[in-house]
């Protein structure tokens, strides 16, 4: 099975390679969707979890055990219904084709199971319809 | 014998709601199935329509006189800097000009705002903020004003746009390897996206190349009100080089466009902003062709995949960028095009969707007998040159 969670690392866990112990200890695969770390500050990393339903819950107490705190409520893309004018410029610097338009109707479009929460479409927006609810 | 009809016999029929309106979409279907000869004994008139930014527009206010009267020097609406270089309360208001970042020291940001937002505030029936400072005479007493306006309080509130309806224009994308802010939103490096900025055979002047139907004085649907071509627009280049079926090959024609903005209807009337770029207004705006004759009823038939317009690369900033060609809109309209190579995404600015909608409603418009068609009042220029702006060199000439 799959999890999508967000991990927000303390400064001491930063230098832990995460990913590696997740797939040697666990044999669970991260997918890393985005990814904020620095030497010497609070890292956050989305991944996608994916691995047997066991061991995927003996990973996240492992990383509960490492104070890394784990946030299953991820960042989500919202589009603004009433503000949106459909121009689809969004629709060119979404990487996944989960913001696409209509062939027929051109109105936009939002598959969010293909969402990364990249958040290029936010900037992108000329009427400030896209934001995040976080 | 082809079908001819004056513009008096189609507005005699739309007062009768006899009239025969197709939206240019499905006039082209129409062509398509049988011929432009039937299509036009079967319609009389055709709409078009586009919703995109226009930053070459702006709005003509009259604030009414205050007591004592002020002769308004300097002034800001909702912090956005209006030009007061009339009449003591008149102020025209520009779509692009950016919201001040407050008072030096205020350490307020800079807001992502400007004219368009102001303008469509006001279309909304929002009140707006206005201050200013006066020069001071013996006529106009007052120093300062410090209020609040809306539609309902101001005398006069009408847009009038120096440059609208792009006959056709470019396709920008970014072969350089830092992503860019532009005009056309952000531009992606190494060809990462394409944007195109016109809604192709729906757009108004592409379905009348050589300006046979529409002149000075054209009416026409602006931001959900009437308003009227006033003008050529700055930058009119009808001369730009053509294809067999008339259209440009590039930005070509354009039109000065009026309208009572009081009249107009916030979904048509959207301020806008464009990232490490600036402000502008997204407007709705429709033309109505009557079919007179074959020639104009030809020129409605061009479709999306008889349309071109060139592929520029942004990541040259200079007046003549390095071009990839041409593409067709129909390409562009596909989501993909293919450039030394490479597959690029493709995304437009103007909304495809709502200019469907402009094109519809000013067919209800017509076919219900509200809006009638005029004959322009004098032609727009069909040789006008484009000029550049060269630094002029008092030794030798142009440098």
């Amino acid at each position: 099975m799959k999890k999508r969670v967000t991990l927000t690392f303390p400064k001491k866990t930063v230098h832990q390679p995460i990913t590696y112990r997740l797939a040697k200890d666990f044999n669970v695969a991260a997918n890393i969707i985005r990814a904020q770390v620095a030497p010497n500050q609070v890292g956050k990393l989305v991944v996608e979890l994916s691995g047997d339903i066991d061991q995927l819950e003996d990973a996240i107490a492992w990383l509960q055990e490492n104070d890394i705190s784990i946030s299953q409520a991820s960042r989500e893309i919202l589009i603004d219904e009433a503000a949106c004018v459909h121009c689809g410029l969004c629709t060119g610097v979404c990487p996944t084709g989960a913001l696409s338009l209509d062939p027929e109707t051109f109105q936009l479009t939002f598959a969010r199971s293909r969402c990364i929460v990249c958040e290029q479409c936010i900037p992108s927006c000329p009427v400030e319809a896209i934001s995040t609810n976080l | 014998m082809p079908t001819r009809r004056t513009l008096d016999e189609i507005n005699a029929k739309i007062r009768t709601q006899t009239a025969v309106v197709e939206t240019a979409e499905a006039f082209k279907q129409r062509v398509a199935q049988s011929s432009v000869g039937e299509a036009l004994a079967a319609v009389d008139v055709v709409t078009t329509g586009t919703f995109e930014p226009m930053e070459s527009s702006g709005a003509i206010l009259n604030i009414g006189h205050t007591d004592p009267p002020i002769k308004i020097r300097d002034c800001r609406l909702d912090g956005v800097p209006a030009y007061a270089g009339f009449g003591a309360v008149d102020l025209y208001l520009g779509a692009s000009q950016p919201a001040d970042s407050g008072n030096p020291g205020d350490n307020v940001p800079m807001r992502d705002r400007g004219g368009g937002h102001v303008i469509a505030d006001l279309v909304a029936g929002k009140a707006v903020q206005l201050q200013a400072t006066g020069h001071v005479t013996d006529c106009y007493p007052r120093g300062k004003l410090d209020t609040t306006i809306s539609r309902e309080t101001i005398n006069q509130f009408y847009l009038f746009n120096p440059r609208n309806l792009y006959q056709n224009f470019i396709v920008g994308v970014n072969g350089g390897d830092r992503p860019l802010a532009t005009y056309l939103g952000p531009l992606q490096p190494n060809l990462g996206n394409a944007v195109y900025a016109n809604s192709g055979a729906l757009s108004p002047l592409m379905n009348d190349p050589h300006l046979n139907v529409v002149g000075i004085g054209s009416r026409i649907f602006l931001g959900g009100g009437i308003g009227y071509v006033a003008w050529e627009g700055t930058q009119h280049f009808p001369l730009q080089k053509r294809l067999p079926n008339d259209t440009p090959i590039g930005p070509a024609a354009t039109v000065a466009l009026i309208g009572d903005a009081k009249q107009m209807q916030p979904q048509w009337v959207r301020g806008c902003y464009f990232k490490g770029y600036g402000p502008s207004l997204m407007l709705g705006i429709g033309m109505a062709i009557p079919l007179l004759n074959e020639e104009i009823a030809r020129h409605c038939s061009v479709q999306d995949k008889d349309l071109v317009a060139p592929v520029m690369d942004f990541s040259i900033p200079r007046r003549v960028r390095p071009t990839f060609g041409l593409v067709s809109y129909a390409q562009l309209k596909s989501g993909r095009l293919t450039l030394n190579g490479q597959t690029v995404r493709t995304a437009p600015l103007a909304s495809i969707y709502l200019s469907r909608q402009v094109a519809a409603e000013l067919k209800d418009w017509i076919t219900q007998g509200q809006f009638e068609l005029t004959a322009p009042v004098a032609p727009l220029a069909r040789d006008r040159a484009f000029l550049a702006q060269d630094t002029w060199n008092p030794q030798g000439g142009l440098s």
